[in-house]
């Protein structure tokens, strides 16, 4: 019988270990924040903002949900991916790069749109939706860096 | 082992998120028992035929804003902010609930503007309970949130809300005395001090008959089905 593939496991850890290691963590951030949005969406409230003021004109807006999922939904879902596949990959798990890479980007970009949304259109701003913003521009960043890395380190071979 | 600590971590995780939001759900619902104790009837005559039933905890401002009789079957309590969008969405909703139920149903309403989120909120709440002192609370109630979208971004409020007052007939410098009375501040603390006392996180938050009802069940048809069940209930 053919045993199972073992999974090729990086033992040394390298700073891109520990990169991985931190989108792991920044993107429980914005898991938290995108639960905390999720639950108050079903329960239907105005969420409470105490750093700006616009939260239930954002929050209350159309594009709160996606085809009636709320959009913080999605966005938990996201963060839980990235999490998950950043935390595979921070314990030397082989092919997590492009995926997260991929997830990332897609988040960076609808974060653009959204804040673009909040800017222009609805002319209100959520502290909780900013945050979350923040956190995947941070992830972008780490994921940027990660690439830029395993590119020299390619180079250099 | 070390293979398979990333997934132990990647569960545990799963886990907790779960546990986090099934307690974010519940820290929205007050401590109100499965068969709340009837209750603290406000102005509900002593040998009514049923008492209507609100939650306890603190009892907020007295008399409240009601309409309808106080032995209604089903008594509604709303804790509203007059510049938050979903309240201003339910308040055709409960209009035509208490047109559809008459005298089947008490709709109380309480205040909790969500201060400083919302700049005019404030204000709005001294607006409809100045005029309360002059019995027309629901007047004011009903202009505040059928114009919000036509003062919500206004700079300063005072003279769109003064407009209202004129428009129902209230004496309006005793409504410019009032608006920063002791009565109607002290009237807008007891019901936040109500809202707090039952768990009231955010807006609008519905009672009905001592229930937390949940947003998504305060869409005309659902709400409509709720009321209907709770009068068939007490009627048995």
């Amino acid at each position: 019988m053919a045993a199972a593939p073992e999974p090729v496991i990086n033992t040394t850890p390298s700073q891109s270990t520990l990169l991985y290691a931190a989108v792991s963590l920044v993107s429980l951030v914005g898991l938290g924040d995108a639960i905390y949005l999720t639950v108050e969406h079903l329960a239907g409230r105005s969420v409470i903002c105490t750093i700006v003021s616009g939260c239930s004109e954002v929050l209350s807006s159309k594009y709160a949900s996606l085809g009636g999922i709320p959009l913080a939904a999605v966005g938990a879902f996201a963060y839980f991916a990235v999490f998950s596949l950043a935390t595979l990959a921070a314990f030397g798990y082989k092919g997590m790069g492009k995926p997260l890479a991929v997830i990332v980007t897609l988040m960076f970009l609808f974060s653009i749109w959204l804040f673009y949304l909040q800017a222009v259109v609805i002319k209100a701003f959520c502290q909780f939706c900013l945050l979350s913003a923040l956190v995947t521009l941070i992830l972008t960043a780490l994921v940027v860096a990660i690439r830029v890395r395993g590119g020299k380190r390619i180079a250099a071979q | 082992m070390k293979r398979a600590l990333p997934f132990i971590i990647i569960a545990a995780v799963l886990v907790l998120a779960v546990v986090i939001a099934w307690s974010l759900t519940r820290s929205g619902v007050p401590a109100v028992p499965n068969n709340p104790t009837p209750a603290v009837a406000l102005n509900a005559p002593a040998n009514g035929p049923v008492a209507p039933r609100i939650p306890a905890g603190e009892p907020g401002s007295d008399p409240p804003h009601a309409h309808g009789p106080a032995n209604a079957p089903v008594t509604i309590e709303e804790f509203g902010d007059f510049q938050c969008p979903p309240c201003a969405m339910l308040h055709p909703v409960l209009k035509t609930m208490e047109k559809e139920f008459g005298d089947k149903l008490r709709v109380i309403f309480r205040e909790y503007p969500l201060v400083p989120a919302h700049e005019h909120a404030l204000a709005a709440a001294r607006a409809a309970e100045a005029a309360a002192l002059q019995g027309k609370f629901w007047e004011m109630h009903d202009l505040i949130y059928t114009n919000q979208n036509l003062w919500k971004e206004a700079f300063d409020v005072r003279p769109i809300f003064e407009d209202y007052a004129t428009r129902i007939g209230l004496n309006v410098e005793r409504y410019k005395q009032d608006l920063t009375s002791e009565t109607v501040q002290y009237r807008i603390f007891l019901d936040g001090k109500r809202a707090r006392s039952l768990g009231v996180k955010g807006t609008p938050t519905v009672f009905m008959n001592g229930r937390e009802i949940p947003f998504e069940s305060l869409a005309p048809e659902k709400l409509r089905l709720l009321i209907s069940t709770e009068i068939a209930n007490r009627s048995q």
